[in-house]
């Protein structure tokens, strides 16, 4: 299926923190708003996907039951197929994936991808952080919560200790990979923080979880995201600057080792991503940079591992020895990331990477630019099983030719 | 009873009730498989390991060793109760039976907390019907 589908436009709305006196949009609304600029990109409209593809992603604030048919409903559209995301922040890939499979088969042409959510809307009971209703019911919170796990730092933070007492890797590494972060939104006008911050200034960032600290940590926006994925031949007919999806790899529910007492710090990307590369026909060296699925810094360090980029454990040592900046040997995350850039929920961070891919690829990122970008990877990773990091792990590589 | 309150509870159903009840009579027991006879937790609905339904709550050893640890300092993604335990030392405690749970471990300091160290289970009431599991040190 190598370069048999392509992105031909993306949208991203601007965030919000939700302060006061800012406009309260609702998730029809961003949504609305992601699929306009998305439109606007590939020169399309939304009668263009009557009888095509809609898929529509999570979104953890409330929403009603048959939530794309519904969405559809909202936009207008009369779309032939429905495309529903569910993977948390793998769902913007894995609905590129299922959007890829049904154009291969003839079944649609095209279709409109769109994910936003507004968790700074949700009421919550919890100090700081949204928990909406959804994440507290289930057998899986009644394990959990009533326990004492403090949601995805305190869930991340285990991974990272055993990570740490296994293998070498220092504070220092990572914050080079939040400071790089923060020094690409710099550069981004779309990312929520801007201000570039110091190694000193990380380092100095207060414990909310050992060994977790605040510059590690993802801030949640609202917001949302779209892109358009067609066959190649229509892409063709649509732009110049088709961006070819020419590998992709799906891993979901991976245990490194036994079911019962796996080890966890190994990803689903160890399977996932020499997928996408036999797909692809590439090798390391061929990827101009990587968009990892990046809202803790260790997050994006263990993903350089698990595509093989190092051995497994030297991913501190290769961070430390290559530059990450957009214009370094080694560009990582050069939107800035859901550190910097923010996260619209748990489930449409996911967007961000695909969308920086796609806007590097076509040449128009800005003062982030990476030169003469041809071919680069994206990931997807959602959800945080009982005890391990990632439910599913999606690795995409993108090229400007097929 | 109001810290009690403002922390999360949880929702009682018939497949999980054994644990909650047994460990309000200071008892660990976990879902064994009656094919492959692996420990299960958290509660599922056939075993992970073969897909046995045969599920029986079974006692469990009280024992285990900590896998990982962190040591949350602000109160996220939880109910506002735990303020007072701050900082909560959570840990992932690889059960001697060979089951992995999230768990609390009490006295220690965070100082002291070690991957590897070995910890023994004690009970907490949270409510008239449920206990629920923390380990302290052996």
């Amino acid at each position: 299926m190598r370069g048999e589908v392509a992105i031909v436009g993306c949208g991203r709305t601007p965030y919000s923190r939700a302060k006061p006196g800012e406009p309260v949009l609702n998730v029809d609304e961003y949504i609305a708003w992601a699929a306009e600029l998305a439109l606007q990109q590939a020169g399309m409209s939304k009668n263009d996907f009557d009888g095509q593809g809609l898929g529509v992603s999570h979104a953890e604030v409330a929403h009603t039951v048959n939530w794309s048919a519904a969405t559809a409903e909202n936009l207008g559209i009369s779309p032939q197929v429905l495309i529903r995301g569910d993977q948390g922040g793998a769902s913007a890939s894995s609905m590129l994936i299922r959007a890829a499979a049904m154009i291969h088969s003839g079944i649609v042409d095209r279709v409109l991808v769109v994910g936003a959510d507004t968790p700074l809307n949700i009421p919550s009971v919890a100090p700081g952080l949204p928990l909406s209703p959804e994440r507290t019911r289930g057998v899986y919170w009644d394990f959990q919560g009533p326990f004492g796990v403090m949601g995805a730092t305190a869930q991340f933070a285990q991974v990272l200790t055993r990570y740490m007492h296994e293998h070498d890797l220092t504070h220092e590494q990572l914050g080079k990979i939040a400071v790089t972060n923060r020094f690409h939104a710099s550069l981004h006008p779309g990312a929520i923080y801007r201000t570039p911050f110091t190694l000193e200034d990380y380092l100095s960032s207060r414990i909310l979880s050992d060994p977790i600290r605040l510059l590690d940590c993802v801030p949640i926006v609202n917001g949302g995201l779209a892109y358009i994925v067609t066959s190649a031949k229509t892409a063709r007919t649509l732009t110049d600057k088709p961006v070819y999806l020419r590998g992709f790899g799906e891993s979901n529910n991976y245990y490194h080792g036994s079911r019962s007492l796996p080890d966890i710090t190994t990803t689903g990307f160890s399977q996932a991503a020499p997928k996408a590369m036999a797909m692809a026909g590439v090798s390391h060296k061929d990827i101009q940079f990587l968009q990892p699925y990046d809202d803790y810094p260790f997050i994006s360090m263990m993903t350089i591992e698990d595509y093989g980029f190092c051995k497994k454990g030297h991913g501190g040592r290769f961070v430390e020895e290559h530059d990450l900046r957009f214009d370094g040997d080694f560009p990582l995350s050069t939107d800035g990331g859901q550190l910097s850039g923010g996260q619209p929920g748990g489930a449409n961070g996911g967007f961000m990477p695909l969308v920086e891919a796609v806007t590097q690829l076509r040449g128009e990122a800005g003062a982030r630019q990476v030169k003469n970008a041809e071919i680069g990877a994206s990931c997807g990773f959602g959800g945080i099983p009982y005890g391990r990091p990632g439910r599913s792990c999606i690795s995409l590589i993108f090229g400007t030719e097929p | 009873m109001s810290d009690i309150a403002n922390k999360p509870l949880p929702v009682i159903t018939d497949l999980t009730r054994p644990f909650w009840t047994a460990a309000k009579n200071r008892k660990l027991v976990l879902q064994k498989c009656q094919r492959c006879e692996v420990f299960n937790f958290h509660p599922k609905p056939w075993c992970i390991e073969c897909g046995s339904r045969e599920l029986t709550w079974t006692d469990a050893k009280p024992t285990g060793t900590v896998y990982s640890f962190t040591i949350s300092r602000t109160v996220a993604m939880n109910f506002p109760g735990w303020e007072k335990d701050l900082p909560v030392l959570l840990c992932l405690i690889d059960l001697d039976d060979g089951a992995r749970m999230y768990a609390q471990v009490t006295d220690c300091s965070p100082e002291d907390i070690r991957i590897g160290m070995r910890v023994t289970v004690h009970f907490e009431d949270i409510s008239d019907e449920a206990g629920i599991p923390k380990f302290r040190p052996t």
